[in-house]
């Protein structure tokens, strides 16, 4: 019998989970023999992936049917978390059934891509008109609201990161992208008033090319020199804590014991790994135990210290392999449900790797959140690879409308 | 529809363009931390001055019943190394300066192979400590830790009970993957049974350090974790009980058990000999161990739970309620003692050589008349025997929380068959077993729960050690769960006539040196004849009669009769227990005849096994 997989996809996943493997050995071995957070996650990864090659098995239409209640139930579960939920390292997210610990968050970002994408491949809905692009943003408000109230930063920003990708992909014009995105750039800008300036005479030629109505253009144009504006003061009315998240993203230094702690020691892992690292085993930073977290947020600062620039490469490869793998599959697979699904599951994997591995680096803000395959912990992995399992299954089915 | 397919292509590519834009981008993060600046973030690495520590909790407290300390704990200092830092050369001087054996050093630092600390000597005396502290820079990658040990009040002994605390091995830590290397644990007796009460757990200090490992103080406390307090816990007997119960033992070779028959509680365990436990608190002399555990009196083992023997005349309550529960024979049911028995060709004779005459049920059990209950042993045959062994909970662990106790031995038709072959045995080994000689095995600690059987006429609990624990971070007593079992198929008539019986064996049977004045009391005598020697006294009892407190038992090894030596043990702590003093008795009167060893036995007992040592190699307790 031929198996139901894709076995571009389960290549590309057996190297991240085992290198994710050696990482998570590496980061938490004591110096002898047992070492009981690896033998954990063997598990998990092994379920996981047994999960995965499994749900092909599945038939598309269940899953495209049952897409709505899905949703609706993993909404009820972040609900319930909010009164019963179980506390983790002071935030709400854990629900206790029996001896399982499920974070209810982990697994509303597969359910949310797939209520987009069932709601979007209605043929009778078109996302350009004003209904259709509310109720999107309702779908995807709902949970991130919920989220950011537990309060989980990191897990709420993966859902406006899906905001853009499905809407792009699902066919939004150009002019109504360009009033998504061009207000953030405006805030962005506004600390530098020449950049400002620059940007609202670009944004204005921009505009009057559009060819729309006169009253429209200068509405448009008087919010941005408004947000322009007023963002300074905006900035000024932040909390001392927030204002220092930021400052210290962008300049480490600046608080080295406090906040810049896990910037600064993550980078002296990496920069001392060089470019052929320190071998398993023997980064000093790892075993030290300097890096807080090391075994789930800062999984790639060992991998980065132990196996240097050429590790480090080899890692970044792999997951540019399977993001651009999941993007082709979603242009050539007939159904437009799969198509958007598929969308919006590289845009969850790739918005993980880019923060969590950007924030290793010095290049995104800490968020605390884990890298897909590779980090230490139960929950996130089943997620994984039950999107990744979802993934399997409409490559199976590519050719179904 | 169309549009929607139309342009894929096209998005295809700018979003494939993004992405690789921003893995560019971290790549180009990861070039310019790891090419461009790698000289500057290798020597930050070796420079890296933070130091983690871990912080030891504060053991718990073991206390009595009153909330006495009786186990405390008491600073003591370590001397550890850092296997990656520390070099051959100062190694070598280390070791010959704390006179280690070198190869067990560095057999222990080959399994901690990073930068954390392996405790190489503990509990270093202040001189030797002073002089590594201020010779710190010639021993680069030596630190010193304190590290407290257990502490032992004052006139506190039972190192049976309380057991010690040692490092980690890797047994353990297969048992329980959160034990990390080098740590100290409970490893036998109390200490281990309730080790995650009592260890709390531990915190973490980041400490600045100079490049030769010197503290330069605290790094930020908004990353220090504070170790949390290990649970006291209290115990269920008054430990001057316990104190005085030892001191009736001293000298003596044998175990004390006394039961709170109202809960199941301990209210004294003794074992003899024992050891200080003040000899294996701290750092242990290899001499001193050596010479504990190869001392012929085995004062490492706890008899009260480990050790089995026949549990003589004191079983003929067993037989006696299963002959009255199979309605084998009635209370009234006689048999002429003359004194021996004769079985196939052989002779027996009973203790008593002038015979007990005509007797009933009271009056062999009163007079522990053996040729009775060989004849009872007879008329209700090995299978009921066996059964109303283990209704009694003989052959199995009672439970009680203490690490490695004995289930003792219940024979059976198959044991038998297995042992000797189909037609090996005989009736006579079913003769023996009825008087609680032969292969039957049992622990003191079963014994003195099977009086608390009878004391509440089928009813009893768990025996146990631990009150309650109290738990500092919450604030919060936990009690040990106190739930009745029950021995079920024994009507209360047949306890009625077992216990008129053993009633009378205390007033002018072969207890009576076991009596309490003024309190009314059953008990029983045992005599258990052993192959290695004079045979075990054993007594059984409890008390008061009628609204029964306390349960106790008694061997003495090699003390002969069980009336004569092991009845006035019990009867001095009951003493004690009753009237908080010694009741100073007059000299007898009458004479009553000692129990003797029946000199002609059927079959010797089987051999009894040698004390099963289950204590952690030297090695592991350094």
């Amino acid at each position: 019998m031929r198996l139901k997989i894709d076995y571009n996809i389960t290549l590309l996943v057996s190297a991240l989970l085992a290198i994710g493997l050696v990482a998570v050995y590496s980061a938490t071995s004591s110096g002898s023999g047992e070492n009981a957070y690896f033998q954990r996650q063997l598990i998990y990864a092994v379920t996981g992936f047994l999960i995965m090659v499994s749900m092909p098995y599945l038939s598309y239409r269940f899953l495209e049917r049952i897409s709505y209640v899905l949703y609706a139930f993993s909404v009820l579960l972040l609900v319930l978390v909010t009164f019963i939920g179980v506390k983790g390292f002071g935030a709400e997210r854990w629900l206790a059934v029996g001896p399982i610990k499920i974070q209810p968050s982990e697994f509303a970002k597969i359910t949310t891509v797939m209520a987009v994408a069932r709601y979007l491949s209605d043929r009778d809905v078109n996302v350009n008109r004003l209904k259709a692009f509310i109720t999107v943003t309702l779908l995807i408000l709902t949970p991130f609201l919920l989220i950011i109230k537990q309060p989980d930063l990191g897990t709420s920003l993966v859902f406006l990161a899906l905001y853009l990708p499905l809407l792009f992909w699902a066919g939004l014009n150009g002019f109504a992208l360009f009033l998504i995105i061009s207000p953030l750039i405006t805030v962005l800008l506004s600390f530098n008033i020449w950049a400002l300036v620059v940007w609202l005479i670009l944004i204005s030629g921009f505009l009057y090319f559009s060819r729309k109505k006169w009253l429209i253009l200068l509405a448009i144009v008087s919010v941005h020199i408004g947000i322009g504006f007023a963002t300074p003061y905006m900035w000024d009315q932040l909390h001392d804590y927030q204002k220092n998240r930021i400052e210290t993203f962008l300049n480490p230094e600046h608080d080295p014991r406090g906040a810049g702690y896990q910037i600064i020691q993550s980078q002296v892992a990496i920069g001392s790994g060089g470019v052929w690292g320190k071998g398993f085993l023997n980064g000093t930073q790892t075993h030290l135990k300097f890096l807080p977290a090391q075994h789930t947020d800062f999984i790639f600062s060992v991998i980065a210290e132990e196996w240097g620039l050429v590790g480090v490469t080899v890692v970044l490869l792999l997951f540019l392999a399977l993001l651009i793998y999941l993007i082709s599959l979603a242009s050539v697979v007939k159904a437009r449900y799969a198509s958007i699904t598929l969308i919006g599951v590289a845009a969850i994997l790739f918005f993980h790797i880019f923060v969590n591995i950007g924030m290793t680096v010095g290049v995104a803000p800490v968020t605390g959140l884990p890298l897909p395959l590779i980090s230490y912990g139960g929950s996130f992995m089943l997620s994984t690879m039950l999107m990744l399992g979802i993934v399997q299954n409409l490559s199976h089915n590519r050719y179904q409308m | 529809m169309h549009e929607f397919f139309g342009s894929f292509m096209i998005k295809k590519n700018i979003l494939v363009a993004l992405i690789i834009f921003f893995f560019s981008i971290l790549w180009l993060g990861f070039f310019n931390l790891q090419i461009v600046k790698q000289d500057t973030y290798l020597q930050k690495s070796l420079n890296n001055s933070v130091r983690k520590e871990t912080l030891l909790p504060v053991r718990g407290l073991i206390r009595d019943r009153t909330g006495r300390i009786l186990v405390d704990n008491t600073a003591a200092y370590a001397v550890a190394v850092i296997p990656k830092v520390v070099k051959t050369a100062v190694l070598d001087s280390v070791t010959a300066f704390l006179k280690l054996d070198k190869k067990r050093v560095l057999k222990k630092i080959k399994r901690n192979s990073g930068f954390r600390p392996v405790t190489i000597a503990r509990d270093v005396d202040r001189k030797k400590l002073i002089y590594l502290e201020e010779n710190r820079l010639h021993f680069p990658g030596v630190i010193t830790l304190l590290e407290p040990k257990r502490f032992y009040r004052d006139s506190v002994y039972s190192p049976h009970l309380f057991g010690a605390i040692g490092e980690v091995s890797v047994e353990d830590q297969k048992r329980n993957p959160s034990y990390e290397n080098g740590e100290l644990i409970g490893k036998s007796a109390l200490e281990k049974e309730y080790d995650a009460e009592l260890r709390g757990a531990a915190g973490v200090v980041y400490k600045m350090v100079d490049a030769s490992g010197r503290e330069l103080g605290r790094f930020d406390n908004e990353f220090n974790v504070a170790p949390q307090h290990g649970s006291d816990i209290f115990l269920t007997m008054d430990y001057n009980m316990q104190a005085f119960a030892e001191s009736l033992m001293t000298d003596k070779r044998g175990a004390l058990v006394a039961l709170d028959v109202r809960t199941g509680g301990v209210l004294a365990m003794v074992s003899k000999p024992d050891y200080d436990p003040r000899l294996l608190a701290g750092k242990i002399d290899a001499a001193t161990w050596n010479k504990l555990l190869n001392d012929e009196g085995h004062p490492l083992y706890s008899r009260a739970i480990q050790s089995v023997y026949p549990p003589g005349s004191t079983y003929k309550i067993v037989t006696a309620l299963a002959a009255l529960q199979e309605k084998i024979i009635t209370p009234e049911w006689q048999v002429y003692c003359p004194g021996y028995f004769k079985l196939g060709r052989r002779t027996i004779r009973c203790w008593n050589a002038g015979g007990h005459g005509d007797v009933d049920l009271y009056g062999a059990i009163k007079g522990s008349c053996n040729v009775y209950f060989y004849k009872l042993g007879l008329k209700i045959g090995l299978d009921i025997w066996e059964k109303y062994s283990k209704l009694f909970a003989f052959g199995s662990k009672t439970g009680i929380d203490l690490p490695n106790e004995s289930a003792g031995l219940v024979p059976s038709t198959q044991y038998f068959n297995r042992r000797y072959g189909k037609n090996g045995w005989t009736k006579g080994n079913l003769a023996n077993l009825a008087i609680g000689q032969g292969e039957l095995l049992v622990t003191p600690l079963q014994m003195a729960q099977f009086a608390m059987i009878l004391a509440n006429r089928g009813t009893y609990y768990r025996p146990h050690l631990l009150d309650h624990t109290y738990n500092f971070a919450e604030k919060e007593n936990s009690f040990y769960p106190v739930e009745p079992h029950y021995v079920r198929g024994i009507s209360r008539e047949n306890y009625d006539v077992v216990l008129e019986g053993m009633r009378r064996v205390m007033n002018g049977g072969t207890g009576w040196r076991g009596k309490v004045p003024g309190v009314e009391m059953a008990g029983k005598t045992g005599t258990a004849q052993n192959p290695h020697g004079e045979s075990h006294a054993w007594f059984i009892t409890f008390a008061p009669f009628d609204i029964p407190e306390v349960a106790v038992a008694v061997i003495i090894e090699n003390g002969g009769g069980g009336g004569a030596n092991a009845a006035p043990v019990a009867r001095k702590f009951l003493e004690k227990y009753f009237y908080n003093r010694l009741i100073p008795r007059p000299a007898p009167k009458k004479k009553i005849e000692e129990e003797l060893v029946p000199i002609d036995s059927l079959i010797l007992p089987m051999e009894i096994p040698g004390p099963m040592l289950m204590i952690p190699s030297l090695e592991d307790s350094l």
